[in-house]
């Protein structure tokens, strides 16, 4: 129970924190929405014609998630890092019964409420807009916690290796960033070179699961198959399960007890 | 670097014990050290056991510059704390202790600046500590603020509690404190009740001349065969009894020296810190060698 107490006493003041920070709410939700708007609606895709953005409108709904997935929490607990350090406040909860993993699981499930709701916002918005079509799937649930728990994880471990708050601004988008677009997200792995190893990124298996999870084209549903290349949405999930415990705990090992 | 050297002291239940020097002398580190914070070679113990394996439970910290979340309210940031321990004092007891049961649901970052330092005080207070480690609790913030501090300390202290003070204000040090450690260079120079250092350490009074023309009184003092206390900024005549300061006002009327003021005073820790140091603390915690103007 003592243990419950602590963790839920984080994730309360760190929840409160973030919903004061206005801004950070808002680009929190607004930026996957203009993703959505910008490669769903405004470009918008061709099917079977070739080209980046030429799958179906459903194919890239584990893009879309992967958005807020991989940046919101690398980049507010990285921040959240910087921050605690910049005001000695590991300092302080060393010498309280809080253990550092119980600090980032507080984090983290704060990370998970707030990307749980940006999630189903985008799987709305994708429909809506994109004309995304999305099977439904209760596997996006631990998807979307075990993802947000790795790049947790990550960020934790960026918040300790920059000096800064503005160096894990810089060094979570540069690690974004690539991530992003080398995952199998927006771009399928047959637009990129054959040598690039896709499954050193963690992400790979967060956007091929939810994609194997999500994504139903009419052959698929004909012949009952996963589209080939993608791996089955369980199987990914174990992965991306097993690489999130890691990040995670060396990311709790990362946090400082002293700044 | 080696920012501790053969510090070896032990602060005794129910004590006020400061720790004085001026920045860098290595208050904060050994605050670490002996809460468990940082690792340092040699024998340390909090409450009979090693420094990270004592009973968070019975142990507060306030660090130095410490900045809690400043989106909470001081309620909530209270509350937080004390949800860390597994039983913690009622927030609007602590509140009321701090005198912010009046402000508990302002923000922490719309607070004043003694508002805020009395809050990050109750986040040390929350869990009703026996050892409590206050490392410059008092930086930063207005007398008022500073006073409002020294009140708390001294509750604590009268309720029992093992206070640890870190501080480059020698009078807040001799208010606070039973007994204080003068850290200089990583090194305690000297340890004991602050009266017997001043005693021992502090040297004769002295009397401290406020004139326009300081040369000039300089001049006529030093011809009257008074001497001065070294390290001042101010300029001070070293051992004049309380019965003589009427002499020194005479040896400047003699001389024509107009002046705006003499002040008497005891010698203090500041005195002490100087003979054994050789160096001044100055107001904002800089070490400052004699004769730095």
């Amino acid at each position: 129970m003592s243990r419950l107490r602590r963790i839920r006493s984080e994730a309360v003041a760190s929840g409160k924190a973030f919903l004061r920070r206005r801004t950070a709410v808002f680009f929190t939700f607004f930026f996957p929405a203009i993703i959505i708007l910008i490669f769903g609606a405004l470009i918008q895709t061709t099917g079977g014609s070739g080209g980046l953005f030429t799958e179906p409108p459903g194919y890239y709904v584990s893009g879309y998630l992967a958005v807020v997935v991989l940046f919101t929490p690398l980049s507010r607990v990285g921040s959240e890092v910087a921050r605690h350090r910049a005001g000695s406040r590991f300092e302080k909860l060393a010498t309280t019964p809080l253990r550092r993993w119980e600090w980032l699981l507080g984090q983290t499930l704060v990370n998970v409420a707030i990307i749980g709701v940006a999630a189903a916002g985008i799987l709305l918005l994708a429909v809506a807009v994109a004309g995304a079509s999305v099977a439904p799937s209760l596997l996006l649930v631990p998807y979307v916690g075990f993802g947000v728990a790795l790049f947790c994880g990550l960020g934790a471990v960026l918040g300790r290796v920059a000096d800064s708050q503005d160096g894990v601004v810089a060094a979570s988008n540069g690690v974004a960033l690539p991530l992003l677009f080398l995952s199998e997200t927006f771009v399928p792995p047959s637009l990129l070179p054959d040598w690039l190893p896709l499954w050193l990124s963690p992400l790979t298996y967060f956007s091929r699961g939810v994609r194997a999870a999500t994504y139903r084209p009419v052959e698929t549903l004909a012949t009952g198959r996963v589209p080939g290349g993608v791996a089955p949405a369980e199987g990914n999930l174990l992965v991306l399960a097993a690489l999130a415990v890691g990040f995670f705990l060396a990311g709790a090992a990362a946090l400082p007890r002293t700044d | 670097m080696v920012a501790l050297d053969g510090v070896s002291l032990s602060v005794r239940p129910g004590e006020g014990y400061g720790l004085i020097g001026p920045n860098g002398a290595g208050k904060t580190t050994l605050v670490r050290a002996l809460t468990g914070t940082t690792d340092a070679d040699g024998e340390l113990e909090l409450l009979g056991e090693r420094p990270a394996a004592a009973d968070p439970q019975r142990v507060g910290l306030l660090p130095q510059e410490f900045g809690p979340p400043e989106r909470l309210t001081a309620r909530e940031l209270v509350a937080y704390y004390g949800g860390l321990y597994d039983s913690a004092r009622s927030v609007a007891s602590v509140l009321d202790d701090v005198g912010l049961a009046d402000s508990a649901d302002t923000v922490y970052e719309a607070l004043s600046g003694g508002q805020k330092r009395r809050a990050c005080l109750a986040t040390a207070l929350v869990n009703d500590p026996d050892v409590l480690f206050l490392d410059e609790p008092t930086t930063g913030i207005d007398p008022q603020g500073r006073r409002a501090v020294w009140r708390l300390v001294d509750a604590l202290a009268d309720a029992g509690a093992t206070v640890v003070v870190t501080t480059h204000y020698m009078e807040e040090a001799e208010r606070l404190c039973d007994r204080v450690g003068l850290l200089a260079g990583g090194q305690l120079v000297a340890e004991g009740p602050p009266a017997d250092l001043v005693s021992a350490h502090g040297g004769a009074p002295r009397v401290e001349v406020r004139a326009d023309d300081e040369a000039a009184a300089r001049d006529a003092l030093a011809g009257a065969g008074y001497a001065f206390v070294p390290d001042e900024r101010r300029l001070v005549v070293d051992d004049v009894a309380p019965e003589d300061v009427g002499r020194v006002a005479s040896a400047l009327a003699d001389a024509g020296v107009d002046y705006e003021g003499l002040l008497w005073r005891q010698p203090d820790l500041e005195e002490v810190y100087l003979q054994l140091t050789g160096q001044a603390v100055g107001a904002s915690g800089e070490p400052r060698e004699v004769g730095d103007a």
